[in-house]
Formats: C-alpha cells, structure tokens, sequence
C-alpha cells in the first residue's frame, strides 16, 4: 500500500531545528550588521514576472503560467525584484538607498547549496550612488558582514568590468560582447581566440591573455585609470574594515569576471579556503534599472546562505551565545512544576515541560522539580531553584 | 592547504597530456600502464586519474583544481570550468554523417516530412546544432556503435566524433557538415584558479607557451 508522498517535492527539502537554529544565528549576525551600516531591510514578492531581464538561463527558472495566464517565475536572484521595485517605488527619490534582504531564491540546478532548487540569499543592494567610495562601503560592508558571522579567514577578490573592457579596446561593440559573454562563461581560449578575430592585436592579446588566463592580479602596466580605480577602491575599503590582517581580505584580481550579464564595473567574489564555489558575490550594475525605465547606479552582492554556513561548519562554527534548555520533570505536583518554569523562564532560561525528542543541538539540563522551591539534578542533589536559575543565567 | 590536484584523463589523451606536463618541467607521476592507483602523487602535485567524462565533472567541483580533457566532453558536459589553455593535441571533429548512397534520399524525406532522425552518443551537442541550424529533428540516444544507426534504420543521419574519419568511410557514412573541432584543453575549477593563483599560474603559462611553439 503506497500511503501520502512524505518526501518534499524533488529539489526542496526540510531544514530540520539544529540547521535551522544555525542559518537563525547566520540571519541575526548577517542583519545586525547590515543594520549597521545603514541598510533597511526590504522584502519582495517570491514570485516575479518572468521578464527577459532575469539574469539567469531560463531553463534554470521554475516557471509557471498563474490563473490569468500570465508567465511567472519564482524569483532566481533578488537584486533583479529590487531593480523592479526601486524603479516603481523610488522612481523620483534623490540620494541614496541602502536596501538589505534575506529570503529565498529559487534555480535549477544549483550546485552545493544544500537543496537543488531553493536556497535562501542575503544581501544588500545601494542605489542612486556611484564612485569609489560607494564601491568600497559595500566591499567592506561584505568584509564585515563574513567576519560578524563568524567567517574569519575568507578572501575578497575584487576585480573590475571596466579593466577587461579597457583590454579590449580596439574591437567593436558586437565582438566586445561576444567575448566578454565566452568570459563569463569560464571560455577564455574561445575568448580569446574571437578577440583575435576581431582585430586585437597581437601585443594587446598577449597581455589580454596574460590577464585573464594566468596571471590574474593587476595588469603588468599599472597607468591605466580602472588599475587605480581598483587600487583606490580597495584602499578606501581597508579604511571603512581593515579586518585583522594588515592588508584585510582585498586582493585585486582583473581575470576575475562573475557568470552574471549585468555587472559594468567592479566585481568581487567571497573564497573560503575548502568551500569550492564562492560564498558571496557582487558588483556594481549601473545599466539594470535602466531596463526598468530608471536610470540609476547601484552596487549590490548577494551571499548564498548554505554556502556560508558550509563554510563556518568547515571552520568549526557552533552557535555562540546559547544558553542551554532546562527539561523539567514533574513530580506529583503538577503546579509546583508549572510554578518552577515560570520562574525559570522570567530569569530568561528556556525551559520545556517533560521529556524532549528534539532538542537541536542545545545542551540539556534535566531537573527534577521537588516543590516549587527546589529541584533535584541528574546526579540527585537538590538545588534551590533561585541558585539553579542564577547559575544558568550568569 | 593540500597539494594542487590535477585530473588526467584516461585513454587517448592520457599519454601527450603526461608529455605536455613532463615538458613544462613537472614531476609526472611513475605509473606502469596496469597501475590501478587512481591518485598518485609526484612532486607537489596529485595526479587524478579518471574517464574523461568526468574529468569535468571532477574540476566543475573543485575535487581537482586542473584538469586536462578534451574540448568535446565540455561541449556535451556544459560544466562550468575555465577553459584556459588550447594543449593543440588530440584532435577530433564533431560531425554530421549520412549514409552515402541515401543521403539525397533523406533530404528528400525531410522536405517531405519535416523533420529527421539523428542517433548520436552526444545529445546536447547534437541538439544544440540543429536548434542553430533550424532545423527540426528527433535525437535518437545511443551508448555506442552509432555508425550502425543509419543501417539499421534507427535514424536517418547521426552526430558522432571523428578523428580520421576511417569508421565513417568502412560504415558507408560521408560528412555532411562539420559542427565543430576539438582539442584538449587546460581547464581549472574557478574557485581554485583564483584562490590558488601562484601555483596554477606557472602551470597555464608554461603550456600556453608550449602550445604557441608546438603550433607555430
């Protein structure tokens, strides 16, 4: 007899109290700091129209048709939903908006994130800003945030749209995106290869190539004014979080070019050594409001949360901060130990009734109420509870 | 950190990748040909053996940091690796054959039917093809002797991987276009690329260097 499906549909899965009670702490840290830099949070709709500006391929979309036939999709990314709403909602505000999210994407065929086709994202987006400052504010705002979580040892790699477009100079617009989308793609010999056919010559290949395929870091002839850009930004993000190291997390890396079409300027990615797809990414992306009618500067990255949290498991994360849960086993007197969780809990220690068959992670303190005034420990000694309750709570 | 992982695959390729690494100045591995190790250290470097096809899968997901494959197990495999060096070696074309005596038949029964039938080991590549060429046809998925299709009558035209062309010619089959060629390339996982630089890049210059002599 085949009873009622108990497995999630394919590619969605539980998250089970102790996961859940670790990516709660991640939430916390990660909206804490994000609050102290100014960002407010904002929450979009899960589902989106399932317009062309996606940035992802659409057989990657779960997409469906709603009851008023209109193609929808559940959101790939936020940053596109954020676009769409600054452009409705803030389509005349002047100044600076500094937006923050935390909530579920969905993809298929996503790779470690803990379930194929929906994992939460958290990010920040800053709008209506450009300039170098703007850029280091949310370098070092995703510096900080990996720290504040607890990821201590990650690197930044900041790279810059605007360099890989300078070594491209001389190819016309079509060709230009022709190689930067085989780029993107992780295709650097077709890249190259088209480039070549497209007119670059021979020096500028080679350096082209030396760039992008091997060397990574800064261009060897450093005058160019994206290098300094580059350099400066970095520079300014080490003043807003220098990190514990003395030169912070930054390393400059030009061969650096994210698989996302609408990045125009710096781009950076998050590495954890061990965690072998970066846990965070972003960048600026001048020109995406503007498919949106609205033309404004934003910078904005995105960390995928499971990714994280692999990378602070492999580190040795635990949940810091938890006090442990105190179950309490009644004697005949059901009051006295109705009486002893309320005091218990009004000196803020977490306490359940009876035996518990999921505690996530959390230490337990079994107690055996006496009388209201007292209980007795595993080992059996009897404790008053206001001294049990100042031990737990100190 | 552990040693720097580089995948070899196993087969054609497996003896000019090993010379391509001995002669940029690496440690190979000392591996007798019924050796059954599968990682086998030389120098500061993990040789990983594996089949080609998974060679990609095995860098994609960072179990090896490099790896050296061929172009067309990318092409099928649409792993998202960097695709860093062309090695110039192992050569192979993607082609489209027909039987040669019917191939003015099977074009006549596609403008008649619309549509025809292609067997093939590579889905996606073939797939990918017609889409650009536009036009409409059924893949046929076999797991090898594709050349027997056409014979059979299991399907009017196949997709297959050629170096000389010789298995095409003793089935009767002749080109009927060239979807692309292919050869083995240096490929690195992106993370490791990056968060490993120092090390990878003597690796990619050297035999980008290699290569550039070899050709010219």
């Amino acid at each position: 007899m085949t009873g009622p499906a108990l497995a999630p549909p394919r590619g969605f899965r539980d998250i089970l109290p102790l996961e859940a009670r670790e990516l709660r702490a991640i939430e916390r840290s990660v909206g804490e700091t994000f609050a102290l830099h100014g960002y407010v949070p904002l929450e979009p709709p899960v589902v989106e129209h399932a317009s062309s500006t996606l940035p992802v391929r659409a057989d990657r979309l779960i997409r469906f048709l709603d009851r008023d036939g209109a193609l929808v999709v559940l959101r790939p990314d936020v940053t596109t939903a954020v676009a769409r709403l600054v452009a409705q909602r803030y389509a005349t505000a002047s100044g600076a908006l500094r937006l923050a999210y935390f909530g579920a994407v969905f993809r298929e065929e996503p790779a470690m994130l803990g379930a194929e086709r929906q994992h939460d994202q958290a990010g920040v987006e800053l709008v209506g800003v450009s300039g170098l400052v703007a850029d280091a504010e949310v370098l070092a705002l995703l510096a900080e945030t990996l720290a504040r979580c607890g990821l201590t040892r990650a690197t930044i790699e900041v790279g810059h749209l605007g360099l890989v477009r300078r070594l491209l100079a001389g190819l016309d617009a079509g060709a230009t995106d022709e190689v930067l989308a085989a780029l993107r793609a992780g295709r650097v010999v077709e890249a190259l290869a088209r480039a070549g056919a497209g007119g670059l010559d021979g020096p500028s290949l080679t350096r082209a190539r030396h760039v992008l395929a091997a060397r990574g870091g800064m261009p060897a002839d450093a005058d160019l004014p994206e290098t300094a850009e580059l350099a400066e930004t970095i520079a300014l993000a080490r003043e807003l979080y220098p990190g514990d190291g003395s030169d912070g997390p930054y390393v400059a890396n030009v061969g650096l070019l994210p698989d996302l079409p609408y990045y125009t300027g710096i781009v950076f990615e998050a590495l954890s050594e061990g965690v072998r797809y970066p846990v965070a990414a972003g960048g600026r992306y001048d020109e995406l409001l503007l498919s949106f009618g609205t033309p404004r500067p934003a910078i904005g990255f995105a960390i995928p949360v499971p990714r994280l949290h692999l990378a602070l498991y492999q580190s040795g994360w635990r949940v810091a901060d938890e006090r442990p849960l105190v179950t309490l086993r009644p004697s005949r007197d059901v009051r006295a130990a109705l009486r002893v969780a309320r005091a218990l809990r009004a000196k803020g220690i977490a306490v359940a009734l009876g035996d518990v068959a999921e505690h996530a992670g959390l230490e337990l303190v079994p107690l055996e109420v006496v009388d209201e005034r007292t209980v007795r420990d595993a080992s059996g000694r009897r404790t008053p509870v206001d001294l049990v309750a100042a031990r737990l709570a100190g | 950190m552990r040693p720097l992982r580089f995948a070899l695959a196993q087969g054609l390729l497996l003896s000019p990748a090993l010379e391509a690494v001995r002669a940029i100045g690496l440690e190979t591995p000392d591996r007798a040909a019924d050796d059954r190790r599968l990682v086998v250290r030389a120098g500061a470097i993990d040789f990983v053996f594996a089949r080609p096809s998974d060679i990609a899968t095995y860098v994609e997901r960072g179990a090896a940091d490099l790896g050296i494959v061929g172009q067309d197990v990318l092409m099928e495999s649409a792993t998202r690796v960097l695709d860093l060096v062309d090695l110039g070696f192992g050569s192979c074309r993607f082609v489209v054959a027909a039987p040669t005596s019917a191939l003015e038949r099977s074009l006549d029964e596609y403008r008649h039917l619309g549509s025809l039938e292609v067997a093939t080991k590579y889905p996606r590549v073939a797939r990918e093809h017609f889409e650009r060429r536009g036009i409409p046809v059924e893949i046929v998925k076999v797991a090898g002797s594709v050349e027997v299709a056409p014979r059979v009558g299991l399907a009017d035209w196949i997709v297959d991987l050629v170096a000389t062309g010789a298995t095409l010619r003793a089935n009767e089959l002749s080109v009927v276009e060239e979807i692309a060629t292919c050869t083995a390339r240096l490929v690195a996982n992106p993370t490791s690329f990056h968060a490993r630089r120092a090390e990878i890049e003597p690796i990619v210059e050297r035999l980008a260097g290699r290569t550039a002599v070899v050709a010219s």
